[in-house]
């Protein structure tokens, strides 16, 4: 790790990102669709509409921010040169992952405001919204690694944005109870979170825990893959 | 630091010959070759793995700024010349605030010469650096090579095009299927050649007023006016007529051809050129008392003009 160089590439891509149309509208999403909820409901809003808006966040602001990058850097083959060994991989994947964390925030920041739910504001959703931040992280650098187009980018973030993003739409399908896509779905990382938010249960945190290691484990064979691959 | 070597042994089923090359810090090696032979060369230089080859084919980041583009290579490669001085040092200070999807391919090469120079890779090979960039940029570009005899930095140059390769570096080398062969630019031997070929000429002067020059195309045999040849250039011993984009072969060897076409306005140059006078547009200086001849044909050719001949060419033009 080399913290000069960190600095470089964040810089680097923090100008990059405000300069992309396409990353820039990403942010926009999830505010949008916050500002739409906020609207539509009177009352408090269900809790799973809110985690819907968080993982709408993550899925297109992380992974898909995340993804965008390294595909951008793969198709104009930006990068050669500058990655000598694996640690300037690393270096580039961080800071990166800056940029990419600093703009979910912002994202995630405004549109909790605009829903005006301060029920996130405890420790165990808190923690909870990091680790799943990790989780979306993790799938983006890993995935990101592999794409050699901006274009192939729209066809990779769909089953993510859809599987893990967007879990809880899977009540509106009226597949009934007892279906086992269903009772699948719901040891998927939001849908556990939903759980913790409404029994406080700390086995949930566990669960996501896992997700977070298993993400981890595939980020980490795709880098493996890659550096052997040059 | 000391010199470094090159070495490939010519593979079966590839049409790369062995080469064995030295290269010397202080002095800018290019071999000029065509571009299968070069393709492969380049080949064997990245599949040994220890150099990498600089040809202006990477990306650079479209959307910044030609300083933030700049800024960001300073700090990755943590380059210790102030940043500053390298804007200026690559005539970059003008579009600094440009992005680069709006820069002209010479500023866009520009930045891919401080971008390589930051990297202080040892030794450096260039491909093609000065292919298709304007006479800034291509100085720029030799100002860099300066600095990097000065660290010491063996340079390696692969071009397809004589007159860079000559314009460019110190020790020239030709790669054909045969080998590797030096071309040679001594100079005394050359001007003691031409004066000797000057006084052959005189004698002939009466009997070429019709002159032609004939070169062999296939079964044909053109016959060149000599005011319509842009200059002539010696490829492998043998001399070749340009004119515009087309070259012909000569029979005979450029020393010879230059007894018979001096009268018309025709000029030695340079070891490996003669150059038609009449065509000659500008006279360009490069930094370090190199010289090149600009011709006023369709490609606007570039050909080296030997330090020993400025001044022969300043007295023809009257200029001091």
């Amino acid at each position: 790790m080399n913290t000069q160089r960190i600095g470089a590439i964040f810089e680097k891509d923090l100008k990059e990102f405000r300069k992309n149309m396409m990353l820039l509208m990403m942010p926009v999403i999830p505010i949008f669709l916050a500002i739409m909820y906020s609207r539509m409901g009177e009352g408090e809003l269900p809790v799973f509409l809110l985690y819907l808006i968080v993982g709408a966040t993550y899925s297109a602001v992380t992974t898909s921010g995340m993804m965008t990058m390294m595909a951008e850097e793969n198709e104009k083959k930006t990068l050669r040169g500058l990655i000598q060994s694996p640690a300037s991989l690393a270096d580039i994947l961080i800071g990166k992952s800056l940029v990419v964390g600093l703009f979910t925030f912002i994202s995630l920041v405004i549109s909790l405001a605009i829903l005006g739910n301060d029920e996130f504001l405890a420790f165990q959703p808190i923690v909870g919204l990091i680790l799943l931040f990790l989780f979306f992280l993790l799938l983006g650098i890993g995935i990101g690694l592999f794409t050699k187009s901006v274009a192939n980018t729209s066809a990779y973030i769909m089953p993510v944005m859809f599987l893990f993003g967007f879990t809880p739409m899977i009540e509106f399908l009226n597949l009934g109870e007892d279906s086992i896509f269903i009772k699948i779905a719901d040891y998927f990382p939001i849908m556990q979170l939903i759980d913790m938010h409404e029994t406080n249960s700390w086995t949930a945190i566990g669960i996501v825990t896992i997700w977070v290691i298993a993400a981890a484990i595939f980020t980490f064979i795709c880098l493996k893959k890659v550096s052997t691959d040059n | 630091m000391s010199d470094y070597t090159l070495n490939y042994e010519a593979a079966k089923d590839e049409k790369l010959p062995s080469v064995s090359l030295n290269l010397n810090e202080s002095t800018a090696t290019a071999i000029y070759s065509d571009t299968d032979l070069q393709a492969e060369l380049i080949e064997a230089i990245l599949r040994e793995g220890k150099m990498s080859v600089f040809d202006r084919k990477e990306g650079l980041y479209d959307r910044l700024t030609v300083a933030d583009n700049a800024k960001f290579f300073h700090k990755w490669f943590g380059c210790s010349f102030p940043f500053a001085e390298i804007l200026v040092m690559f005539g970059l200070q003008t579009c600094a605030d440009k992005p680069l999807s709006k820069c002209t391919p010479s500023e866009l090469a520009r930045v891919y010469y401080a971008k390589y120079f930051m990297m202080d890779h040892y030794p450096v090979v260039f491909h093609e650096p000065i292919h298709g960039v304007d006479l800034h940029t291509t100085n720029t570009f030799m100002n860099m090579l300066q600095k990097l005899k000065e660290n010491k930095t063996p340079v390696l140059i692969l071009v397809s095009n004589l007159e860079h390769a000559l314009l460019l570096s110190d020790l020239t080398y030709k790669l054909k299927e045969n080998g590797l062969q030096e071309i040679e630019v001594a100079q005394e031997e050359l001007s003691e050649r031409t004066s000797e070929a000057e006084q052959i000429s005189t004698t002939s002067l009466t009997t070429s007023k019709l002159y032609k020059v004939p070169a062999k195309v296939e079964d044909k045999i053109i016959l060149f006016d000599p005011t319509e040849i842009d200059y002539i250039e010696s490829q492998d011993g043998k001399a070749q007529i340009v004119v515009n984009y087309e070259s012909f072969a000569l029979d005979s060897t450029l020393t010879e051809i230059e007894k018979k076409i001096e009268p018309y306005g025709f000029y030695r140059c340079h070891r490996s050129y003669i150059v038609n006078l009449q065509k000659v547009r500008e006279i360009i200086t490069w930094s370090k008392n190199t010289y090149s001849l600009r011709i006023n044909n369709k490609p606007k050719s570039t050909i080296p003009l030997s330090r020993t001949k400025i001044q022969h060419i300043q007295d023809t033009f009257n200029l001091k």
